[in-house]
């Protein structure tokens, strides 16, 4: 970060200047909002109406918050106020200005939101796991002994609420926008300003989010199940509800922002069939995320209104039903598992590619998995509710949609392990996480069939085994492979080199842990605990407590991660621009990217897995064009 | 992954003169830990399932059982070639040169279909055959009661015997009787269920919805927990269910105001 070219900086002759526009105006004017729009709606409610008080207080929050931070400097001063400005003051206006600033303004820069999004996504896992070990530590010992029932569900709901949104955000948000349009030849996204927009509109959420803490939590867990959500007293859960509306609203934002990028940037000869994997996978994420995530925001606008206006989408007494939100749940709730799953697959894929030194197993047979998991996954969400009572005779084609998505899933890890097979195998830090992603999610989607099954479901449902099953796809695998690209894209994202041996040792304390914790959880589950155990029964006790014990070693890895990052940031040695024998594009750029990627936009001549071939992946635009070296290959 | 590796052999690098046949190698771990481990869950899944008191409760155990044993090859398929991969290709520095491509031949990927499409056809079809075993028995004798949740408590009554328990901490089963449990709620979700009977479902407001009929076989204590979060107590919304003969359950449903 240090390195950052300061060319294009504007001079700034005072501190004002400097900090306005940029976060700390945003957040000084957000909170003016958020006090003017409470104070106004609470004298209009004469107090009666504290929902609507708190609603309010949040969205002048948000409003105020991007008029602050200058998120319509750019608009207004081409719009309507264009004067004399210099190239660099041009450049400020379109959020391109350089400087460590940067990081803290509306910056549209797709490299500094790509960062913003990794600062943003290393952070909510690091408060997350605090929750996790909390939760942890209340769950060692039978009885509720350290938290408060009332505290401890609010600590299972932030601690799912953070980890969700990180791991849905922890490879689209980071490598999709920093890599993934130098990946594809592009200067920047198709729309720059949406993409400052997506980021900052998530980091609006975060203090909104935090403010449950002081309006008395929440009691649902992270699926903020009505009518409980709606019956909750506390404004702590309006915290929750728009939350979620903003972050679904961003999410949804980033994604259409992604695909465009993909379907009208690419460079010339980046055909689809050239495209990386980890573009495939991101793309088709986002994709679904398209379809989940609106709902997810509708849900909670219902439970607002309900809330804020005594509307009755979900009070059985007045005609509404809980129905309705499970399945507006979890028409986002199962497709979005698979958000985060596919870009994580993708990186494993391109990781182990790179670190075998050979071209990608049946790449073409990769491809169709993770399209026919994208479709598959659209219409399995039913099978969350197969205890709910509510469709049975939609059970069977839950059950067949889900279990084919292991047909797709199996090609997944056939594609994989075909390219480990008599490559070069080097054991990197990448490579070591996407091994232990490899083998946590092999648990974690045979656990799945036990829960797709209705015999089997009929004795797990909303107990342990369902925490485990979720902890071993989302962390053990999904995380796994977010930490398998972080390792591998950092030298190329903040130009210096993480310390092996200390990754190494993250690495197994991770796994160790995590497994430790999570297969003493499955016993807990198959002996019947049931989840959100604020106090754990006597009978479930010893395997809650070795869960506890192995949480340590996760908790110890959290650390050594950190100090890991710090130090290397401090004192690291410098990557080298191709730091590990890469072939796609980010790695033919030089570090610390310059502003625009590419002196040339490259011509792609071929796949970039062609290992084993003598051809380069790709020219500059003036270097001589060479024919495709490689054939469609005679597959499936 | 037979064929592909054949093929591969064949390319530009040739392989050291007494390379030995790594494939054969992996085969045979997987085939030996396959077994090994097939016999272990068969062995130890009777010390790790839960006890059960219902005909429900074994064929879900068993389902358990079955599903480990058919996960264990596949899983062992994972795990052992990607750790032969990683300990015998293994290069210690960064790697200078390229390994040799591999390409599937294309019967594989219909080869790989064909096996995993098989397996998952037996889950749906054995799973979709055993839930209907599980919900279409039928008696003439069924024993009805109605569960009441509320937070955080279970009220149960039994509209034939004319009594109710709410409150109650301990609620009686007669053994060897056909029972069906009708679940409602009166304010929020909540989830019903008895691990040792195998009856799991959801407690919604507004509606009753009912479990199959299960019959308790062996006499016993076991518990009623939620399942499903319901705020502040749902942790402590526990009650126990005690299977008795029939003369015990007929004296207890006396004893709660109603008649056997």
């Amino acid at each position: 970060m240090s390195q950052v070219s300061i060319t294009a900086e504007v001079k700034r002759p005072n501190l004002t200047r400097r900090l306005f526009p940029s976060v700390v105006s945003g957040i000084v004017l957000g909170i003016i909002g958020a006090v003017v729009f409470g104070v106004i709606v609470n004298a209009i409610t004469q107090g009666n109406n504290q929902d609507a008080t708190v609603v309010s207080v949040y969205i002048g929050w948000v409003l105020l918050f991007f008029v602050g931070i200058g998120a319509f400097n750019g608009v207004w001063r081409w719009g309507f106020a264009r004067g004399e400005a210099t190239p660099a003051e041009e450049l400020e206006l379109a959020g391109k200005d350089q400087g460590l600033w940067r990081y803290f303004r509306y910056t549209t820069d797709h490299k500094v939101v790509g960062m913003q999004y990794l600062a943003t996504t290393l952070i909510f896992f690091f408060l997350g796991s605090m929750g996790a070990f909390m939760i942890r530590l209340e769950q060692s010992r039978p009885g509720a002994i350290f938290f408060t029932p009332s505290t401890y569900n609010t600590i299972v709901g932030m601690h799912g609420i953070l980890m969700i949104v990180a791991s849905i955000i922890m490879v689209s948000g980071p490598f999709g926008n920093f890599v993934l349009p130098i990946m594809i030849g592009a200067r920047d996204m198709a729309f720059p300003r949406l993409n400052a927009l997506s980021y900052w509109l998530l980091f609006s959420a975060v203090p909104i989010f935090f403010s449950t803490l002081f309006f008395g939590g929440f009691p649902t867990g992270w699926t903020g199940y009505a009518p409980l959500s709606v019956q909750e007293l506390t404004p702590g859960m309006d915290a929750y509800c728009v939350t979620i509306i903003i972050f679904a609203a961003s999410t949804t934002l980033a994604a259409l922002n992604i695909v465009t990028t993909v379907m009208v940037l690419r460079t010339r000869g980046m055909t689809w069939g050239r495209l990386p994997i980890f573009v495939w996978g991101v793309v088709l994420s986002v994709l679904l995320g398209l379809s989940a995530f609106p709902t997810f925001l509708i849900s909670q606008v219902m439970v607002l209104m309900d809330r804020v206006f005594q509307t009755s989408f979900f009070i059985a007494a007045y005609g509404g039903n809980n129905w309705l939100y499970e399945h507006l749940f979890w028409f986002m709730g199962h497709p979005e598992v698979y958000v985060i799953a596919l870009p994580s697959m993708a990186v494993a894929a391109e990781v182990t590619a790179v670190f075998s030194r050979k071209t990608v197993f049946g790449r073409r047979m990769l491809i169709g998995s993770l399209v026919t998991i994208t479709i598959l996954s659209a219409l399995v969400w039913g099978h969350h509710l197969y205890t709910s009572g509510s469709a049975t005779a939609l059970d069977a084609p839950y059950m067949l949609d889900t279990e084919l998505i292991s047909i797709p899933t199996g090609f997944f890890f056939l594609a994989l392990i075909g390219t480990f097979w008599r490559g070069k195998v080097w054991v990197t830090v990448p490579l070591l996480f996407v091994g232990g992603m490899l083998v946590n999610f092999v648990i974690g989607g045979i656990t799945g069939i036990y829960l797709a099954d209705l015999p089997t479901d009929e004795i797990l449902h909303g107990g342990m085994f369902v925490t485990a099953h979720f902890h071993f796809t989302l962390v053990g695998s999904m995380v796994f492979g977010f930490f398998a690209g972080f390792y591998y894209w950092f030298p190329k994202m903040l130009g210096k080199r993480l310390n092996p041996r200390l990754g190494a040792l993250h690495f197994w304390l991770f796994m160790i842990g995590f497994n430790g914790t999570f297969l003493s959880l499955f016993y807990a589950g198959l002996i019947g605990e049931p989840r959100w155990s604020a106090n754990v029964a006597p009978p479930f006790a010893t395997a809650n407590l070795i869960a506890s014990l192995f949480a340590i070693l996760i908790a110890a890895s959290v650390f050594v991660t950190v100090y890991n990052v710090v130090i290397t940031l401090k004192s690291g040695e410098l990557a080298e621009a191709n730091e590990w024998g890469g072939k796609t594009l980010e790695w033919t750029v030089p570090t610390p990217v310059p502003l625009e990627n590419f002196e040339h936009l490259p011509v792609v001549t071929s796949t970039p897995y062609d290992y084993g071939t003598p051809e380069p992946l790709a020219e500059d635009a003036e270097g001589a064009l060479k024919p495709a070296p490689l054939l469609p290959q005679p597959e499936s | 992954m037979s064929e592909a590796n054949n093929e591969g052999n064949t390319g530009s690098v040739a392989p050291a003169r007494e390379e030995p046949n790594h494939l054969r190698r992996a085969i045979i771990i997987w085939v030996v830990l396959s077994v090994i481990g097939i016999a272990l869950v068969i062995v130890l899944a009777q010390f790790i399932l839960p006890p059960t008191a219902s005909e429900l409760g074994n064929t879900d155990n068993f389902t358990l059982t079955l599903l480990t044993a058919l996960a264990v090859p596949v899983a062992l398929f994972v795990f052992v070639f990607l750790a032969y991969s990683m300990l015998v290709f293994r290069v210690k520095e960064k790697p200078t040169q390229d390994a040799v491509p591999l390409k599937p031949r294309p019967s594989l990927p219909i080869v790989w279909m064909g096996i995993t499409g098989a397996l998952c056809l037996f889950l749906v079809i054995y799973g979709l055959f055993a839930f209907y075993q599980e919900t279409s028995a039928s008696s003439t004798n069924t024993l009805v009661v109605k569960v009441t949740a509320q937070q955080w408590q279970w009220s149960f009554d039994y509209p034939q015997n004319g009594a109710s328990s709410a409150g109650a901490q301990l609620i009686e089963l007669p053994v060897n009787r056909p029972v069906q449990f009708n679940v409602t709620s009166d304010d929020v979700l909540h989830g019903f269920a008895i691990l040792a009977l195998g009856v799991r479902v959801d407690a919604n407001p507004g509606e009753v919805t009912t479990t199959a009929i299960v019959t308790p076989t062996v006499i016993g204590s076991y518990t009623v927990v939620c399942v499903e979060l319901c705020g502040l107590f749902h942790s402590y919304m526990w009650e126990q269910v005690k299977v008795v003969s029939v003369a015990d359950f007929n004296s207890w449903i006396t004893s709660q105001g109603g008649h056997p």
